[in-house]
């Protein structure tokens, strides 16, 4: 869907991206994740030429990104970024509407396009389609943006720290319904941030970016793993990398089916992270969970062993 | 928390005793038997009689009470009040000219004292402070002159004859609408050429940097030419023009006389707009322009759609700047033939006719206000989503 190839980017003679190449796969969200300067914006603003590349090459389907119109270019992808981007002078439902006016889409078809994607993202129609940016808040805005961002229906979508100004609650909301809306809308995604919790929430690939270069890509498990170098090591958390993991796995993963003992006291649903098991076993100073489904049935046991990951129980 | 009490509202509360102060212990009106001679002053008992110098103080008295308790019923009634006092202002004129002024001396005349004046200026401030405590639009504001402005109007026709201010616009009837009329054209075509102008130079500036060091530099240097000095200088290579250029002459161009006048305020109103201009088009947020841009916008499209209406209201306040500023100007160029308003204050300073001065320098005075309101109210409506 879209590879880089032996990319490089010069600034006069500094060299913010050095020979990179990235293949992204179509439905996956790939994450760059590196300290600020490290290229990965520049990386992802090469990809709708806000910056064009040096040296290399990028495309999109196999094609040239230069073998298209710069705008015709930028109208297929979705752009999504920290700021947002609204226009403060437009009404939410002129915001959201923006690329389909200029792909110069018949208005009905456009309000119908709205309609759908405001209701896509929790936006009530009635409450929000004519305010204007400044009466929204972070997270209500940051919703907007992605609306936005989604509005042509476009395969790729560019996005840069879009969560990275919002309070640490809205934000994990934001994360989750984004890979909710992943899941559903296929999109080919480039998420860019230097949150490396949210890196590994939301990654289906993970590229770690460093000096222009990419230190290591692949599985968020796979890096947490086997981090390539000390750096992607300690990016990764180093010595809690352990907790990271843990907030990767969920718990129907390590669960025993039911013995005949009796049922623990406290349960968890079988969808929630080791992470959270292994705290409230901290919290409840218990050793043993009944895992329950979404019904709140019981279905299963997690003993703190089996937690660690020790082979057998008992 | 502590429960929030209306405090008193220490604007008006002293705008209303400095004015009850002002109104006891400075003239009321003087009176000269004619134009020349400079006239007797008069106080406020000496003109309105201990009954009517009682009964004008009343209303200011009563605004200061009001302003111990602020309450929206207070405000509003001391609105009243204001207007009021502002409406009754011609007719203890009046009062005044039917005491002091002999009714068979004709060329006497009625000036207006520095309490008057001063009273008018802390009742308008009054009124700007109680339209913004109350909220009420610009409009609103304007429209509550209505009535002391007819008040004036009638009054002028009966009983204030002899006031001198209304006996020199008496004398210059005819000139007084073509002197507005010249001043607001001159104003209007140097504003209008300078918005054309500053736009261009701004957008230049914005593209090239040499052109923004080099343009803001020579707009800093003439803003700092004094005005009378800068009609000087124009005089001879315009003079030379005319006398050369056959069509220039043809036009009207010389020496003097509109030409250079319009020449000077275009230089004068240029820095404030290219100015605002700039500023408003770089200031715009660049997050925006870069969603902009990154949404597939093209160049074009990005500043019309997009910077220019966000920088309009920034724009549109380099006009008012520079539209208030020309009006004053514009009475400076007077001096070299230009007409306008200024023909008037220029005659009165030379003939020591103060009220003449007046009849230039109020009218002026008006202009800017009305200029300056209405813009700043187009500037209000145009900002994005009602609000920033």
């Amino acid at each position: 869907m879209i590879d880089l190839i032996h990319v490089t980017k010069h600034f006069g003679d500094a060299v913010a991206v050095d020979d990179i190449s990235l293949s992204v796969a179509r439905g996956e969200l790939c994450v760059l994740v590196g300290t600020s300067g490290c290229g990965k914006s520049t990386t992802l603003r090469m990809i709708n030429r806000l910056i064009e590349h040096s040296e290399g090459e990028i495309h999109i389907d196999g094609q040239q990104i230069r073998e298209f119109r710069e705008e015709s270019l930028r109208r297929r992808m979705g752009y999504a970024i920290q700021s947002t981007g609204l226009f403060p002078h437009w009404t939410v439902a002129r915001n959201i509407g923006l690329v389909p006016r200029l792909l110069k889409w018949p208005a009905a078809r456009i309000q119908a396009r709205v309609e759908e994607l405001m209701a896509l993202l929790g936006l009530d129609l009635e409450e929000f389609a004519d305010k204007y940016p400044h009466q929204l808040s972070g997270g209500q805005a940051q919703r907007v943006g992605v609306a936005r961002a989604l509005a042509a229906d476009p395969d790729i979508l560019l996005m840069d720290e879009p969560f990275g100004a919002l309070d640490p609650l809205t934000r994990e909301g934001l994360q989750e319904e984004l890979r909710e809306l992943q899941g559903r809308l296929e999109k080919t995604i480039v998420f860019v941030t230097h949150d490396m919790d949210e890196a590994l929430r939301l990654a289906d690939h993970l590229v770690v970016m460093h000096q222009g270069r990419i230190k290591q890509q692949g599985r968020p498990l796979e890096l947490l793993r086997e981090p390539a170098d000390a750096f992607v090591e300690s990016l990764l958390g180093g010595e809690g990398r352990g907790l990271k993991e843990a907030a990767l796995l969920p718990v129907s993963q390590r669960m025993l089916p039911l013995g005949p003992r009796l049922l623990a006291r406290e349960r968890i649903g079988q969808q929630a992270s080791l992470r959270e098991a292994l705290s409230l076993m901290l919290w409840r100073h218990a050793e043993r969970l009944t895992v329950v489904d979404d019904d709140d049935l019981p279905v299963g046991e997690l003993s703190l062993r089996r937690l660690v990951g020790v082979r057998s129980d008992d | 928390m502590p429960v929030e009490r209306p405090r008193h509202n220490i604007v008006l509360l002293s705008l209303s005793l400095i004015g009850l102060l002002v109104w006891l212990a400075l003239d009321t009106v003087s009176v000269a038997p004619n134009r020349i001679v400079p006239g007797t002053a008069h106080g406020l008992v000496a003109s309105l009689g201990w009954g009517g110098a009682l009964v004008s103080a009343l209303p200011l008295l009563a605004l200061g009470a009001l302003a111990r308790r602020p309450t929206p019923t207070a405000l509003r009634l001391a609105l009243g009040l204001t207007v009021v006092q502002l409406a009754t202002l011609p007719l203890w004129l009046s009062l005044a000219a039917h005491r002091l002024v002999d009714p068979d001396a004709l060329g006497a005349r009625l000036g207006i004292g520095a309490g008057v004046w001063l009273l008018l200026f802390l009742l308008l401030m009054l009124l700007v402070e109680l339209r913004s405590r109350l909220s009420l639009s610009r409009l609103a504001g304007v429209s509550l002159l209505a009535a002391p402005l007819a008040v004036l109007g009638w009054c002028l026709t009966q009983w204030l004859v002899p006031l001198a201010l209304w006996q020199e616009y008496q004398g210059r009837r005819d000139q007084f609408l073509g002197a507005i009329l010249e001043h607001l054209a001159l104003v209007g075509v140097a504003v209008g050429a300078s918005l054309l102008l500053g736009v261009a130079a701004a957008l230049a500036m914005r593209r090239w940097q040499a052109a923004q060091r080099i343009g803001f530099g020579v707009l800093n240097f003439l803003q700092t030419i004094p005005s009378i000095a800068l009609f000087g200088l124009l005089l001879a290579p315009l003079a030379w023009l005319s006398a050369h250029v056959d069509w220039l002459a043809a036009l009207g161009v010389s020496g003097i006389g509109w030409a250079p006048a319009l020449l000077a305020l275009v230089g004068y109103s240029l820095l404030p707009m290219v100015r605002n201009t700039f500023v408003a088009l770089e200031a715009v947020d660049p997050g925006v322009i870069d969603a902009a841009r990154g949404m597939g916008m093209s160049r074009g499209q990005v500043f019309r759609q997009v910077r220019l209406p966000l920088a309009l209201p920034v724009i549109l306040e380099g006009v008012r700047i520079t539209t208030v500023q020309a009006i004053g100007l514009t009475a400076v160029a007077a001096l070299i033939g230009a007409g306008g308003l200024g023909t008037f204050i220029f005659q009165g300073l030379g003939q020591a006719a103060m009220d003449l001065v007046l009849l230039g320098a109020l009218p002026i005075l008006v202009l800017a206000l009305v200029a300056d309101a209405l813009l700043g109210a187009l500037t209000e409506t145009l900002r994005p989503g009602g609000a920033e």
